[in-house]
């Protein structure tokens, strides 16, 4: 069963049968978490670097910041026995359009904000497929922790992270 | 071998412009329209009139209390989000074929030309710009190239990807260096075949501003930075994805800077929310369900 996770919005699960996928990351960006042992993960569609934008919007729904989103993606994770040394963490999103990196990138910095929030929480990034100007769809399988990223277009390659 | 002279024979069986929406954009450029003129327009199609009705009662406008008729409809919401209703419920129909070229999903240039009408009206707030109709409908309009184009585009994807991906240049680029024309300029010569308003017409065309004539507009410019804001945005992304280039003195122009650009984004996440009865203005049952989900 699908476990569809909207912008702004995540998903966590222990349920085997679940795929939590998010469609469409353009600047936004998709964490996938995973504890191996207690198959327990989630996915976070976030959607800017910082809740100081607007603290009432953050306060409201945390899962449109990337400062406000990561921490509760963790804690919903925690909540259902996963711990945090066995997280494996993977991201994907992030893109920009064509032109020089100082104007319209947002995605870039989003990139950099999860960053920042992993290197001052001793997180490390599994793996990532970020940045270009590629669309992408991501799914997290919860039996297995498997995330795939499918990049839009008429291929519709499909690459394993 | 050049596509074009193909591509240009496909017009030739392009279907007329609906109707009801070809009446509207006429008004559009009339600074006052009475509500007789708009009962003139819709009065032949009762499903607008009752999308108009459906519409003002959602979300999307958030009134307190329920509208019943057209007259209350104009009173209550006033000429210009009138005619933006009418005219989007007029268009579905253009945009019902699928258009996988661009989009797997049957839907997907609707809901990404909704979108970019939104887009316009979210940034216009934002700028204090007179939130106009016009400006929705370009948005709703700029990339009915796409319409006709498509079936080229899927033929010729990985070649136009490959210079995409080797060149660097925009998907429209790539378009245009493969096919022989881009859908901006096939939008813009239906919208000649079709006899849509002038600036309406170099909206279109000029989208990408990829020529300098976009300059000459701040309407151009408008729909380009709502086009690019709904790709950053993300949903209802096509297979171009986010191959298009930003251009930093749109910004400039409009005193923008990327702050602004976030806090767009993060209203338009809300206006995107309330408008969902807008998306389903193609396939009720589709729009019901989205709504629903929301």
């Amino acid at each position: 069963m699908q476990l569809v996770v909207g912008v702004a919005e995540m998903r966590v699960s222990n349920q085997h049968e679940h795929v939590v996928i998010t469609h469409a990351l353009g600047s936004c960006i998709g964490v996938a978490i995973y504890d191996p042992l207690v198959k327990v993960g989630g996915l976070l569609h976030y959607m800017l670097p910082d809740s100081s934008l607007d603290v009432e919007k953050g306060r409201e729904n945390p899962c449109m910041f990337a400062d406000t989103g990561i921490p509760r993606l963790f804690r919903e994770c925690y909540s259902l026995g996963a711990l945090k040394h066995r997280m494996l963490v993977k991201v994907a999103g992030g893109s920009q359009v064509l032109g020089g990196p100082e104007h319209f990138n947002i995605g870039r910095r989003n990139y950099a904000a999860l960053r920042k929030i992993f290197l001052k929480n001793n997180v490390l990034i599994g793996r990532e497929d970020v940045g270009g100007s590629k669309a992408r769809t991501m799914y997290l399988e919860i039996a297995t922790g498997k995330v795939w990223v499918k990049v839009i277009g008429q291929n519709q390659t499909i690459i394993e992270l | 071998m050049s596509l074009v002279p193909q591509v240009l024979r496909s017009l030739k069986n392009l279907p007329p412009f609906p109707m009801v929406a070809q009446r509207t954009l006429v008004l559009l450029n009339k600074p006052e329209v009475s509500i007789q003129e708009l009962v003139e327009v819709v009065k032949f199609d009762p499903a607008i009139t009752a999308n108009i009705l459906r519409i003002s009662n959602s979300a999307y406008f958030g009134l307190r209390r329920e509208i019943h008729s057209l007259h209350q409809a104009l009173l209550l919401l006033g000429t210009q989000e009138l005619l933006k209703i009418i005219i989007a419920s007029g268009a579905t129909r253009l945009f019902s074929a699928p258009t996988p070229g661009y989009f797997a999903e049957r839907q997907g240039l609707w809901r990404h030309s909704v979108s970019c009408a939104l887009m316009v009206d979210v940034l216009s707030r934002e700028l204090s710009l007179p939130d106009q109709a016009t400006g929705f409908t370009a948005g709703l309009m700029h990339d009915i190239g796409k319409i006709v184009l498509s079936l080229f585009v899927e033929q010729k994807f990985h070649e136009i990807m490959e210079v995409v991906e080797q060149q660097g240049v925009s998907f429209q680029a790539a378009e245009k260096i493969i096919l022989g024309v881009d859908h901006a300029e096939m939008g813009g010569e239906m919208a000649r075949i079709w006899d849509f308003p002038d600036r309406l017409r170099l909206a279109i065309t000029y989208h990408h501003l990829d020529k300098p004539e976009a300059y000459t507009d701040d309407l151009i410019l408008l729909v380009y930075l709502a086009d690019i804001l709904c790709l950053m945005f993300g949903q209802d992304l096509g297979s171009d994805g986010l191959a298009y280039t930003g251009y930093p003195e749109v910004l400039r122009h409009f005193h923008l800077r990327e702050r602004n650009l976030q806090r767009i984004l993060l209203q338009f996440g809300s206006a995107w929310d309330e408008a969902q009865i807008l998306f389903g203005l193609m396939g009720q049952q589709d729009g019901v369900q989205r709504a629903n989900r929301g």
